[in-house]
């Protein structure tokens, strides 16, 4: 027996992390169609597991007792990244292992690039996926600030029919979104960088491999001291990871001056919505949010000015 | 509940276990298959101490699920000792600077070291310091165990 912290009920409960105690069907679907055939059979107690570095805990923790797993690591369809011509598509069961290999050969993406590396642990970078990071929706999702500068959309896929939409419109609150238990997740897409845009992306953790109490992306395409568009996501702020608009608004079209920053980071800690749990205090990340801010934004600026 | 047959190799042989669709890996390793090298420390992916090579990348045994890896070649511990029974350059390396104290996570440590010089033959230490970031050693015996690891490195 162990003693765990349960981030739902924000008490230490004593559970058995060596064994996993609920019972449950098991499916290796090989496609996509027969994957949504089962999902739409096994009814809302049915769980989609990909990586299972979250859903594995969750159970272990008993947060969750689904009774039926669909493996989906096993659905070629599902395992891709792809560079096309307007976009970069990402399949819902790329590894974060695979997505580093390629940003690290890509070079355009940086802040994804630098989200990535922070998952610091390496088993769990072979091991978890973006589609998984995203459809657990946690507020601190490592993926989701870059994500959302890149504009990024996600297909959700049923049965019968299919939807896009764009990131900031999927997350609802914490570990919640917009997808049905009937849709599955099949991937991601990055509109095609411009050149000229600069990315970056940072966390604030306790330790190396711990989830953040804080995290940032900037997205800017700039003219020489002229930021033509600022885009800014942070994370672990508020119930989702969110576009922070109101700051945006401050940057977009203008010439870039460090108390402009300044200011945008106020704005920024104006706009977030952080609460006090066991990783930070709502103070602590009201404060921090406009220095993290304001480093990822010079990262961004320089990167985007081609001095990086 | 019912059980399902998977097949896969452990360290070179080849194994068939019935298995219940909650069962994990490292259980299966321990208990079943009689090698406790893999180790159990949290249970909830924050140790590393269970880490074994799955289709030669290192995963958290304890949060895999032993009908997910049907058909994988898994590699633990025990594989990395050569036939006749000598340990792995890295194994030595281990003992030769003091970076066993307790020995519980070293199976994790030495699986990882394998990985990373596999992946890369002359790691920087920043290198080596970052790819075990993931694995606690509760000794705290750090210093001693990336000295071992870079003793590991070819020479450039």
């Amino acid at each position: 027996m162990e003693g765990v912290f349960s981030e739902k009920t924000g008490k230490g409960i004593a559970v058995n992390t060596r064994i996993l105690t609920t019972e449950f069907k098991y499916f290796v679907p090989r496609t996509l169609r027969e994957a949504l055939r089962l999902i739409d059979q096994n009814g809302p107690n049915a769980r989609v597991i990909a990586g299972g570095t979250d859903l594995l805990v969750q159970m272990k923790l008993e947060v969750i007792s689904p009774d039926c797993l669909i493996n989906i690591m096993k659905i070629p369809e599902l395992n891709f990244i792809k560079m096309e011509k307007d976009s970069l598509r990402i399949g819902a069961t790329a590894k974060w292992s695979e997505i580093l290999e390629f940003c690290s050969r890509d070079r355009k993406h940086a802040a994804l690039y630098e989200a990535v590396r922070s998952l610091g642990k390496v088993q769990v970078r072979h091991m978890g996926t973006i589609g998984g990071n995203l459809c657990s929706a946690s507020p601190a999702a490592d993926s989701a600030p870059a994500l959302l500068v890149y504009n990024g959309r996600v297909k959700l896929v049923r049965a019968r029919g299919e939807r896009i939409l764009p990131l900031d419109k999927y997350f609802k609150g914490v570990n919640e979104t917009v997808k049905t238990a009937q849709e599955l997740m099949t991937e991601i897409r990055i509109p095609s960088i411009r050149n000229g845009l600069g990315s970056a992306f940072k966390k604030l953790t306790r330790v190396g491999t711990d989830i953040s109490k804080i995290s940032c992306a900037v997205a800017i395409v700039r003219k020489g001291r002229v930021c033509v568009s600022c885009r800014v996501a942070m994370g672990a702020v508020a119930p989702v990871p969110m576009r922070m608009r109101g700051a945006e608004e401050l940057m977009d079209g203008e010439k870039v001056e460090a108390s402009l920053v300044e200011e945008m980071g106020h704005r920024i800690s104006a706009e977030i919505k952080p609460i006090t749990d066991i990783r930070s205090t709502a103070e602590y990340r009201r404060q921090v949010a406009v220095v993290l801010f304001k480093d990822v934004f010079w990262m961004a600026w320089k990167r985007a000015g081609g001095e990086e | 509940m019912k059980k399902t047959e998977v097949s896969f190799t452990v360290n070179g042989e080849t194994h068939k276990v019935n298995v219940e669709t909650n069962a994990l890996l490292l259980n299966v390793l321990r208990d079943d298959l009689g090698l406790t090298g893999p180790k159990y420390g949290c249970g909830t992916g924050q140790c590393g101490g269970c880490t074994v090579l799955v289709n030669g990348e290192p995963v958290l045994s304890c949060l895999t699920l032993a009908v997910a890896v049907d058909r994988a070649d898994i590699v633990t511990i025990e594989g990395l000792s050569k036939p006749d029974g000598s340990l792995d350059l890295i194994q030595e390396a281990f003992l030769d600077h003091g970076a066993i104290q307790c020995g519980f996570c070293t199976p994790g440590m030495v699986i990882l070291a394998k990985d990373l010089l596999k992946r890369k033959a002359h790691p920087s230490e920043t290198e080596i310091r970052e790819h075990i970031v993931g694995n606690i050693c509760r000794c705290t015996g750090y210093v001693s165990i990336v000295k071992a690891i870079k003793s590991c490195r070819k020479k450039p």
